[in-house]
């Protein structure tokens, strides 16, 4: 599929290049550069610690200041580049913008406030033409496939499974109508049936909101049918990008094989862990 | 406002009986010591002379008002027994203690202090002022004083030791070093010093103690504010765009509360027991003010006036003891880490 890469006339929505993280003398990302055009979907896969969260992160500025983390290069959005903003400029990109969910939703919520004061927090920060908060927030309870919204809104996030947290966290998400959705492993942290139902509720969601979404995971399983795009991190250094397609019927880099291996197929025993063999894949 | 884990903290104090109990006992207390004008006094209620009503705890009225000679406030006291008072109908209702605790009741038979008796229920000092009326109104200045300090106390605590946890860094590595110079502060020497310049007021003496007494609460706070800062839901406000400030007092200060619970009332049992032993020293409010310090500095030097400091020590004892009660339920209840055993 020599095509499926659409050469987009205009700019895309967000373009990152040569984005450098480091900590110390120790760089967690080198140099990586991508683009993530409007109503796209760009999955970002790679091994536990390979940068993925502090990339995303990177995205608002939402590590910590220098010295104890310095970063580099440039990340655009439109034609603002993130890394010259100041404060206020992105406090009014955060969650307006490009909005966040993490991996663990039960620690997401402040344990001491309803999910319905949560959302409306969300509101009160970048939407103040809303007349009628409480109206706003049941419709997104409703977006975002809870039921009984009415109730479901005076609860505390204790009361609610994970699986209904995260999707209390994604409907903070999207309250604020964000270009770009940044999600840092949503599932994993969920149990198996509910990482499906999650993925599939961010399928339809972004068909549905035409929004451009970020997706990190170690898991190659969730990329296939969710993501156009896919960019294969290692130990900070991008090694293999495409459309997903072609990252998944081709593989070039080994690495990326090696992920691919690792998904578990239904139907197909596997006698033994598949593990990855770093020595070919490190000069 | 409450959510439902602050709730369920609240039922768990509840239902530790000794802690509930000692909470309104306290309570109850402190709020009747508020009206310890009504409650010990040596001037009526009420009273009626020549057709009209008087309520002399409340109002001020000259001796000339009810046919005596002078514009200084009447002697209700002699009042009450003089036949030209009773001639124009005259009457009187005393409060339950008929003493102020300033007076010296010097017409009492011996030399004082004068055991218990029917007219002082728990003798009088050295200077034949009633006991049961000084040690009200000691409670009520040591209480007001203890939880002025704490609340104050408390304030500055969780300012400091907040900022220092969030802030982080060399902010608080700064502040780590200057609290751990301050609070090796002799306090003695300092009250004795700031007391003999500025005097020992209420006031002087409340901001002396409350130099010292925001450090111990600072130092969970500031663990507290550093754990919070990092928590997933911070930083997930952080990712919403909420600012600095925001985040600071919706998000950790609410979440950081639960040492202030805790800690309270052992800051008020502090207060109380150190503002008790500054008195007992001389080094605390000046006399005549009704302080239990000074009460059993008195029970000590009159030891064959066993009333002085059995009343004093038990007064002492009892308050002590029920705010221990409250603090050790108040831990049980809402410090998730200590165990549940007490109940
Ligand atoms: N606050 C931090 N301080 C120092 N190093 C960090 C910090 N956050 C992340 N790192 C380092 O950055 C690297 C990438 O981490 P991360 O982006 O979380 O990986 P992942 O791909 O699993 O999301 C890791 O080596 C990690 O040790
Ligand atoms: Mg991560």
């Amino acid at each position: 599929m020599p095509s499926a890469e659409p050469a987009p006339a205009a700019p895309p929505l967000l373009q990152v290049n040569g984005l450098t993280i480091r900590f110390g003398e120790h760089t967690a990302v080198d140099g990586i550069s991508f683009r993530l055009g409007k109503g796209e979907t760009l999955a970002v896969v790679g091994e536990s610690g390979s940068g993925k969260s502090v990339s995303a992160l990177a995205l608002t500025r939402l590590l910590p200041p220098p010295p104890a983390c310095r970063l580099g290069g440039e990340i655009l959005l439109g034609d603002r580049d993130i890394l010259k903003l100041d404060e206020p400029a992105l406090h009014r990109i955060r969650g307006k913008e490009i909005a966040y969910i993490f991996q663990e939703p039960s620690s997401s919520l402040n344990p001491l406030f309803t999910i319905g004061a949560q959302i409306a927090e969300a509101i009160r920060l970048h939407r103040p033409d809303v007349k009628n908060p409480v109206a706003e927030i049941l419709r997104v309870l409703d977006l975002v496939g809870i039921r009984d919204p009415e109730k479901r809104h005076r609860d505390y996030p204790h009361q609610l499974s994970g699986g209904m947290q995260q999707r209390v966290m994604i409907a903070m998400a999207l309250v604020c109508q964000p270009k770009i959705l940044v999600a840092d492993e949503p599932t994993t942290a969920l149990d198996v049936t509910i990482q499906a139902q999650i993925i599939d509720l961010l399928r339809d969601l972004k068909q549905k909101l035409g929004m451009s979404v970020l997706m990190i995971t170690h898991n190659f399983g969730i990329v296939h049918g969710f993501a156009d795009r896919v960019i294969v991190m290692f130990r900070g250094k991008i090694v293999e990008e495409g459309p997903t397609e072609v990252i998944l019927r081709q593989p070039q880099h080994p690495y990326t094989k090696a992920l691919i291996s690792c998904i578990p197929r239904l139907g197909q025993r596997q006698e033994r862990l598949v593990t990855i063999d770093y020595s070919t894949l490190v000069p | 406002m409450f959510s439902e884990i602050t709730r369920q903290q609240f039922r768990r104090f509840r239902s530790i009986r000794r802690a509930w109990i000692s909470f309104w006992i306290l309570v109850g207390a402190y709020v009747l010591s508020l009206f310890s004008e009504h409650l010990a006094n040596d001037r009526p209620l009420v009273m009626r002379y020549n057709g009209g009503t008087y309520f002399p705890t409340v109002k001020f009225y000259s001796a000339e008002t009810f046919g005596g000679r002078y514009r200084t406030e009447a002697d209700y006291l002699a009042l009450e027994q003089s036949p030209e008072f009773l001639a124009k109908g005259g009457w009187m209702l005393f409060p339950i203690i008929k003493s102020d605790p300033l007076r010296n009741y010097l017409k009492e038979e011996g030399s004082p202090p004068h055991a218990p008796s029917a007219r002082h229920w728990l003798g009088t000092d050295d200077s034949a002022r009633d006991v049961a009326a000084r040690l009200l109104y000691g409670f009520r200045l040591s209480m007001s004083f203890a939880l002025t300090l704490a609340i104050l106390g408390a304030v500055v605590g969780v300012i400091v030791g907040g900022l220092q946890g969030y802030a982080g860094g060399w902010f608080d590595l700064a502040g780590q070093r200057i609290i751990e110079i301050w609070s090796a502060l002799p306090f003695l020497y300092v009250v004795i010093l700031i007391g003999s310049i500025y005097g020992q007021t209420f006031g002087v003496l409340l901001f002396v103690f409350l130099l010292f007494e925001w450090i111990g609460l600072s130092y969970y706070m500031r663990g507290e504010f550093y754990r919070l800062k990092n928590q997933t839901f911070t930083q997930a406000a952080q990712a919403l765009g909420a600012g600095k400030f925001r985040i600071l007092y919706r998000h950790i200060l609410p979440n950081a509360m639960v040492p202030v619970i805790t800690l309270f009332p052992f800051m008020l049992i502090g207060g109380i027991s150190s503002l008790t032993a500054l008195d007992f020293l001389g080094f605390g409010l000046p006399p005549p003010t009704p302080s239990w310090g000074e009460m059993l500095q008195q029970g000590l030097k009159y030891l064959y006036a066993p009333w002085l400091a059995f009343s004093s020590v038990l007064a002492l004892f009892t308050t002590l003891l029920l705010a221990s009660f409250v603090g050790e339920g108040a831990r049980a209840a809402f410090d998730p880490r200590s165990s549940n055993a007490i109940r």
